[in-house]
């Protein structure tokens, strides 16, 4: 069952970014090509959005995995940067792999990721430690859509799964 | 939190995969350094971005260098050149769209 669901994610990434399929537009703007956008147009914002993280991992998944800052106050349209830091705790090296959800979901479509450590396998060796980071960017036009009102916190919680433990 | 949504079990908003794909993780800590500064910024500023920005822009640069992450035009990832100080951002693109 894990076996199957793991193989879907990057054929889903894939897919995603093939087709459009998936709440994405057709030819859709690049991050990297909205920021320009948004710097070519002078947008400017105002509104402070805490973004707050989550760490979680899965049962039987040996890592401590938290966030290495509380919380990140970032105006859409500016990007930011935010760490995660996990541990293998076991004597064995163990492979994971991570999700990702924003809440509330109605903001979710308005954070970008623009690199961050998701989708692939993450292999740590007994005990190492390593950082997470985590490059992200709230569109602009989050400050002018009505259904953002009172929206000020954003969450981004991660969770950590086993894909396979190293027998030696 | 959704035990059953695993890969791709999320209903409703579908997480969206990163734009320039993955940071490959530092195992050999190259950046460390870059990474405690941006962190102890954020500490000691009320936790905001704009003003440890010139410690994010130290850190991707570090992994640019370092092959830890593709190299890009810091512009397109939201840096101007004055992002190494504390020059605002609108005062920032006032000046470009002008110049």
């Amino acid at each position: 069952m894990v076996g199957c669901t793991y193989a879907a994610v990057p054929l889903y990434r894939r897919f995603c970014q093939a087709t459009g399929y998936g709440g994405t537009v057709q030819r859709r703007e690049t991050v990297e090509e909205k920021i320009l956008r948004h710097a070519q147009d002078g947008t400017v914002t105002n509104r402070e959005i805490v973004v707050r993280f989550n760490a979680d991992v899965s049962d039987g998944m040996p890592w401590k995995f938290i966030p290495t800052q509380r919380e990140v106050r970032v105006k859409p349209g500016e990007s930011a940067l935010a760490f995660y830091t996990a541990e293998n705790l076991s004597s064995a090296p163990i492979t994971g792999m991570s999700t990702y959800n924003v809440t509330p979901m109605k903001a979710a479509v308005y954070f970008n990721k623009i690199q961050c450590f998701c989708f692939e396998e993450q292999r740590l060796l007994p005990g190492e430690q390593i950082d997470m980071p985590v490059f992200f960017y709230i569109d602009p036009e989050f400050e002018t859509d009505p259904r953002m009102d009172g929206i000020n916190d954003i969450i981004l919680s991660y969770t950590f799964f086993k894909i396979a433990e190293d027998k030696s | 939190m959704s035990a059953g949504g695993a890969f791709g079990g999320n209903r409703g908003a579908r997480p969206v995969p990163p734009e320039k794909g993955v940071f490959p993780l530092d195992h050999l800590h190259l950046c460390d350094l870059e990474k405690k500064e941006y962190i102890g910024c954020l500490k000691t500023s009320g936790h905001k971005s704009e003003i440890c920005r010139r410690f994010s822009k130290k850190y991707l640069e570090c992994r640019m260098a370092k092959n830890l992450m593709a190299k890009q035009d810091m512009q397109e990832l939201g840096f101007w050149k004055e992002d190494n100080s504390e020059v605002s951002k609108e005062e920032n693109m006032n000046g470009r769209i002008k110049g």
